[in-house]
């Protein structure tokens, strides 16, 4: 079996990295009614993003697959001016995801739902901006005199506190997410043979 | 990214690494928080520059909808919010305006990257960058999708609205359901084309992919990047010196 | 030079469309088509050319495929780019890249080539090919017959001395036909060695040097150029095959006296003024309607169609056929024309209610996993005794439970009728039902179409098939610029007219 990634496994990757995005990009617009229900991504991103992401899955026969992907997500975090401080995170969540998965042997059930959990957690990259801002903005407000309650309305939700909350959410609602698409994918896509 | 843009038209034509180094720099900046009126002044700066530049590449409408979006948040954060607000609107107004005052800059140069490099000049960058073939070639996927979404999901929409289903008879799940699950469908089936077409004209081939455009760093480019390194200095200078 | 000997393929983890001990010689520069029908195994062969079998689509393989003296399945696709060339049956999906010149170099490009000699081919092939003005454009905005050519310019690109087309002209109006059959041409007299698969003969039977008829994975019969040309429509069809000469596709000898119902009553259309064009505003405003300056891309004052027939629409690409189709659906937003019929006014979503579109794409329209699941949806009120009746009337009645997805083309083209008989729709719009159809489902929908007007619903089908047209329509609404120009029945007087627009087009 050849290990090698080919051309037709990239353009899979790029595929699914498209679609995963634009999962992204949907739920992201409802960050744009308020920042606070950004907070909201690690729900929404891991259950509505899980459906693609198994029938993807279902597809992945190699290793790199997965760690490609989290690398095209960081390229395109950056592009789209997300910076680039979540890069460390996306990676190395991706290519731990792709190694429980080669574990599994890319069959087994519980691997796959446990990749999932692990490679949602780029999700929290999202926030790491506000966060380095968080604290240093903090610092300089209360410095010039800002009041304390001023600065927890500024950034109530997210600051380096949350941010393990946050990352814990993304794991738990990854692997929900990851039997909820399952179900998805064996209800359509295996019943219709694509699988 | 934009397709087949009327070079002509624009009288400015930035090599995509030097948007790149531009997103770069911006994006380093909005880490940072402007508490002085030369940080200020400098954050305000930069943010015209992509503007201008949006401006130069005649896409007047989105720089003034930037703009007019940018000076609303400083406006309202400056002048009607005080510290003394309180109350859950105004909290959430504060949110808003401060994430929006914060990142509009690096938005705005990250749109202007986006609409104004095509992507097959975005690939030669790549190239020259030495990104290796593959991540090229996901990317350039990623991209030719996203039109295609579109289209497909108006299609989809549409026979939604035909047969009555486009709050999935209240249930969320399905509202989800009814749109994904086509569109994968039809996704899935489209790079499967894909693929066999590009496949059988040598994608993937044991040589490194070349490409027609041929890009060049040229003074406007050089120029550029000089003065945006300039001003990140400038603005890392004038945060942390001061504060000694 | 392209050499299969005693090949035998099928496909893993299915028993259609392989092939059994199939062998075949084509000589260097020889023009051959394949005809057959559906599932015949012409793709097949097609797919041993080139190597995506068996590269790509995995199966048990025996016997041997040489091409220009390599052994394809020893030879990696890549090394094969420059050999075989081909050329797909979807314009929308075989491009990699968004814009024109990108996707004519792509190949080029993918071999490594140095940029000059890029460009130097791609003005070659722009020159030859006469496509200047579909360069540094968005290849979203082509038409489905501007995208092809661009398809076969990307191919041309790599100079391959052998050119397959598989069922190229599927998705394509008469106009682009016309222009695709003169690539094949052109390609002709460079000496290439091509193979076409084709449902649609008319355009290159004169181009071709022989003919092979593949059935059930085999070549059951072989002529020369000359030999086919003489065959007449009757042998023709007996072998299932479409219309071999353009005067056949407007042939009316299925066409039947049908008695319509004069009392049968109308279906009448008012007011259907719409404009495509959007401006960019600062802020979003809705589209005007009624501009008496020309600008608007639909503008239909008043029409009827008479009820429990079938009317043809007509028009060149770009007329408006799919934007009098969506509007009169009640897709359009920006539309507000309105239907009446038994004295009742259907304005804006209320013609949601009145009216069925069986899109181009069937797949965009089903939504569940099971065929049941699918008619149900459109009910109001669950009905399992009328969904098995519908079913049942359309041959569904074995797959109830299936998913739409796993269906033939055919399959889910009658999935969503079943859909628009259960939501009572009164008005069933077709576009281009049979894209890509061999000659037996071209003829089921024909049927199909007859079957339910009969039932008394009104059928309009915008086409550009005059085959489909010549065995089942009632009469011709033909569009052009936006407007209705003619309405007339379809008779033995009148196909002439049918058949003059049609052939215009080829040029």
């Amino acid at each position: 079996m050849n290990n090698k990634l080919k051309a037709k496994d990239f353009i899979t990757i790029g595929l699914f990295t498209a679609l995963l995005f634009v999962v992204e990009f949907a739920c992201g617009m409802l960050g744009f009614i308020h920042p606070y229900i950004v907070a909201s991504y690690v729900i929404l991103i891991p259950l509505v993003g899980s459906i693609p992401m198994m029938l993807f899955y279902s597809k992945i026969d190699k290793f790199g697959m997965l760690t490609i992907m989290s690398v095209l997500m960081a390229i395109i975090m950056f592009v789209t001016g997300m910076g680039w401080l979540g890069a460390p995170l996306i990676i190395i969540a991706g290519l731990v995801a792709d190694l429980i998965a080669k574990s599994g042997g890319y069959k087994s059930v519980k691997k796959t739902v446990l990749s999932h959990g692990v490679f949602c957690l780029w999700i929290c990259a999202n926030y790491f901006p506000v966060i380095v801002t968080a604290d240093s903005y903090r610092q300089d407000l209360l410095d010039g005199g800002y009041s304390a309650e001023y600065c927890d309305n500024l950034f109530r939700a997210i600051n380096s506190k949350t941010i393990a909350v946050l990352l814990i959410l993304c794991f738990i609602f990854g692997i929900i997410g990851a039997y909820l698409g399952k179900a998805v994918v064996k209800k359509h896509f295996e019943k219709a043979g694509i699988v | 990214m934009d397709a087949g843009m009327d070079r002509s038209r624009t009288k400015l034509h930035l090599d995509p690494r030097t948007k790149l180094f531009m997103v770069f720099v911006v994006s380093v900046i909005v880490l940072m928080t402007a508490t002085t009126p030369l940080t200020w002044a400098l954050r305000i700066g930069i943010t015209f520059v992509p503007l201008a530049l949006l401006v130069a590449e005649g896409r007047v409408v989105s720089a003034l909808r930037f703009g007019v979006l940018y000076a609303v948040a400083l406006v309202l954060l400056r002048f009607f919010i005080s510290a003394e607000s309180t109350g859950l609107l105004m909290s959430l107004l504060i949110g808003y305006c401060a994430i929006v005052a914060q990142f509009m800059p690096v938005i705005i140069m990250a749109w202007y990257l986006i609409r104004t490099t095509q992507i097959g000049e975005f690939m030669s960058a790549m190239q020259k960058m030495h990104v290796p073939d593959g991540i090229s070639i996901s990317l350039a996927v990623v991209m030719r999708f996203f039109p295609t979404f579109k289209e497909e999901y108006a299609a989809i929409r549409d026979a939604m609205r035909m047969r009555g289903i486009m709050l999935g008879g209240g249930s969320i799940v399905k509202m989800v359901e009814y749109r994904m699950v086509p569109l994968l469908f039809s996704c899935v089936n489209i790079g499967d084309e894909l693929s066999a077409a590009a496949i059988t004209r040598g994608l993937g081939a044991n040589v490194k992919r070349t490409s027609v455009i041929e890009l060049k760093l040229t003074v406007t480019d050089k120029l550029l990047m000089l003065c945006f390194a300039c001003l990140a200095a400038l603005f890392v200078a004038a945060k942390y010196w001061k504060a000694l | 030079m392209i050499r299969i000997q005693n090949v035998t393929f099928q496909y893993k983890g299915s028993e259609q469309g392989g092939v059994r001990d199939i062998s075949l010689s084509v000589h260097e520069g020889e023009t051959i088509l394949l005809c057959g029908s559906s599932g015949s195994g012409k793709t097949t062969v097609m797919r041993l050319i080139n190597g995506l079998i068996p590269h790509y689509y995995k199966g048990e393989l025996s016997g041997s495929v040489m091409v220009d003296g390599m052994d394809i399945g020893n030879t990696e696709l890549y090394d094969l780019a420059g050999i075989v060339g081909t050329v797909f049956q979807n314009p929308r999906s075989q491009f990699f890249s968004v814009d024109t010149d990108g996707e004519i170099v792509f190949g080029p490009e993918n071999i490594g080539l140095q940029p000059e000699e890029i460009r130097r081919r791609k003005d070659l092939v722009t020159e030859e090919m006469a496509l200047s003005s579909l360069l540094n454009r968005s290849l979203f905005e082509l038409s489905g017959g501007e995208k092809q050519r661009i398809a076969c310019a990307s191919v041309a690109a790599l100079l391959p001395k052998n050119v397959l087309l598989d069922e190229p002209s599927s998705n394509l109006d008469w106009k682009a036909i016309g222009n695709l059959r003169r690539v094949i041409q052109r390609w002709k007299e460079q000496g290439k060695t091509i193979l076409i698969s084709e449902h649609r003969l008319w355009y290159v039977q004169d181009l071709v040097d022989r003919v092979l008829f593949i059935r059930n994975g085999q070549i059951e019969q072989e002529w020369s150029g000359t030999a086919f040309r003489a065959m007449d429509g009757a042998a023709l069809q007996r072998m299932e095959l479409r219309a071999s000469t353009v005067e056949q596709n407007f042939s009316l000898t299925q066409h039947e006296n049908r008695e319509t119902n004069p009392t049968a009553g109308e279906i009448c259309f008012k007011d259907f003024y719409f404009n495509y064009e959007k401006k960019q505003r600062l802020f979003h405003r809705k589209n005007t309607q009624n501009d008496p300056d020309g600008h608007l891309t639909l503008r239909v004052p008043d029409f009827c169609l008479r009820r429990g027939c079938v009317t043809g629409l007509i028009g060149s690409n770009g007329a408006g056929k799919t934007t009098l189709l969506r509007c009169i659906c009640g897709l359009e937003k920006g539309c507000g024309g309105r239907i009446e019929l038994n004295g009742q006014r259907y304005i804006g979503k209320k013609k949601l209610s009145l009216c069925y579109l069986v899109m181009q794409d069937v797949n965009h329209q089903l939504f569940t996993d099971s065929v049941e699941g699918e008619v149900l949806l459109s009910m109001d009120r669950q009905d399992s005794k009328a969904v098995s009746e519908i079913l049942a009337s359309l041959n569904l009645a074995d797959y109830a439970g299936t998913h739409p997805m796993a269906l033939s083309g055919g399959q889910k083209q009658r999935v969503a009728i079943a859909s628009a008989m259960a939501a009572k729709a009164e008005l069933l719009l077709f576009d281009e039902p049979t894209s890509g159809l061999d000659y037996v489902h071209m003829c089921s929908v024909a049927k199909l179409l007859r079957n339910l007007a009969e039932a008394g619903k009104t059928i309009l089908v915008s086409t550009h098939d005059p085959e489909l047209l010549s065995l089942c329509a009632d009469d011709i609404l033909h569009i052009e610029g936006g407007q209705i120009t003619e309405h007339y029945d379809l008779n033995k007087d009148t196909i002439g007219k049918l058949g003059a627009f049609f052939t215009e087009q080829i040029g």
